[in-house]
């Protein structure tokens, strides 16, 4: 086992206890898990407050199904991510032309697909997601990245990349169709 | 429902899990994803599929304040807090608030609590001194306390409300902070909780954001009501 695996595993376990009552273990999946998924939610409602909020409901949200988790059967941290990452989505509220954000997202994305690092050997049976992103052309892999890490809208995407709508629209979905082959070449026997 | 095709399934939950599905259509798709077992499948696998580039996010360590939030909203460890003297400022407080009219509301409110899990087993209504009914409190099988505010408290902005439990004898235990906005606030209390034995009645004070800091109440008590056991017998 890997470290990343192994930590996955310490993560399921205090979910585990966590659905069973366990306040012990939940506070030790929060100092584990917080500071990740603070950062995931920040980045996407770019207010601290907002982003409190959201983590503390998320976290309530976690205690109160954290017995469901078990039928998941996704990795611990891709299930919590997926609470913080939806309930960042429902509250954000930005009407402005010009969305404020860095590229570090993107960077990250591309460092990501450029050099598969500990991250991606997290993710157990060779998850191919980094080269499949790194098969992107530049300006898709650009969208994918500003609309996932930072929450952009198709409408923000244009804005910050001055590109009509409707190109930034065709290079997601170009992008996310790509992704799908890609993914789904490399799961063998998997249905498409 | 019109079952969407694979090809659809496919591009709406990609951009539901990439974020640039939002308002009304999003929603629509997560009714879509709870009805139909294939598209939720679907969403799954691009969720396993895309949510793990979150991983690479560099940490920010959260205030303190959210994990305090968060303890409050699910109750407190137990075991956890010493016992302390009762604050008798607050007894005063309620001696003075809890009125026989409470127990009258009780009454007329019976009717109007829902019962998502049955019977309540007990219910109080929380009245302010001008015997206004502000909170509908009902414990429900197997662990569920739901504190449903019906009349919001004014000038608590910037403070926390927190809900105590008035034993027959002894000091107030809490039971974690309550919303002040309509709607309802569900708190885990699990059967033979030591937090609700000999519980004689409830009563929510006014503290700092994220709660009492001293584990007794240290604000004005905004109000309070008598447990009347509704279970048929």
């Amino acid at each position: 086992m890997t470290s990343p695996d192994l930590a996955q595993a310490r993560l399921a376990e205090l979910l585990a206890r966590a659905g069973l009552g366990d306040r012990k273990a939940f506070a030790e999946l929060y100092t584990a898990a917080a500071p990740k998924l603070f950062a995931v939610s920040l980045r996407i409602v770019r207010e601290r407050q907002l982003a409190e909020e959201v983590l503390q409901d998320s976290f309530v949200s976690i205690w109160k199904h954290a017995a469901d988790y078990a039928r998941e059967k996704s990795a611990p941290s891709t299930w919590m991510a997926a609470i913080v990452r939806n309930r960042s989505l429902d509250v954000v509220r930005r009407h402005r032309e010009e969305p404020d954000v860095d590229d570090v997202g993107a960077a990250n994305l591309v460092d990501e697909a450029a050099a598969p690092d500990r991250e991606a050997e997290a993710r157990a049976d060779g998850h191919s997601l980094g080269r499949c992103l790194h098969e992107l052309e530049a300006e898709q892999r650009q969208v994918v990245a500003l609309a996932f890490f930072h929450g952009l809208t198709h409408s923000e995407l244009a804005a910050h990349l001055r590109r009509p709508l409707g190109t930034v629209k065709t290079h997601v979905r170009r992008a996310l169709a790509r992704l799908r082959d890609c993914l789904t070449r490399d799961r063998a026997g998997a249905q498409g | 429902m019109r079952t969407l095709s694979p090809d659809l399934a496919h591009a709406l939950a990609a951009e539901y899990v990439l974020g640039t599905l939002r308002g009304r259509v999003r929603r629509r798709f997560e009714v879509i994803a709870a009805a139909d077992a294939a598209v939720a499948g679907i969403l799954k696998r691009w969720e396993d599929a895309l949510t793990p580039l979150a991983e690479g996010i560099e940490p920010v360590p959260p205030p303190a304040r959210v994990w305090k939030a968060i303890e409050a909203r699910i109750g407190p460890l137990e075991g956890a807090r010493a016992p302390v003297a009762p604050a008798s400022a607050f007894w005063r407080a309620f001696g003075m608030l809890s009125g026989g009219l409470a127990a009258v509301l009780v009454v007329a409110f019976l009717g109007y609590a829902p019962r998502p899990a049955g019977d309540p087993l007990f219910v109080a209504v929380v009245t302010a001194p001008d015997s206004s009914a502000h909170m509908v409190i009902s414990m429900h099988e197997p662990d569920l306390l739901r504190v449903r505010t019906v009349k919001p408290w004014s000038g608590t902005e910037g403070r926390s409300l927190e809900l105590w439990v008035l034993p027959k004898r002894g000091a107030p235990r809490s039971l974690g902070l309550v919303s002040n906005t309509p709607g309802d606030t569900v708190i885990r209390i699990a059967p033979g909780d030591p937090r609700v034995r000999d519980a004689n009645a409830l009563a929510i004070s006014l503290e700092p954001p994220g709660g009492s800091p001293t584990q007794q109440p240290t604000g004005p008590v905004l109000g309070s009501g008598v447990i009347a056991p509704s279970r048929k017998t």
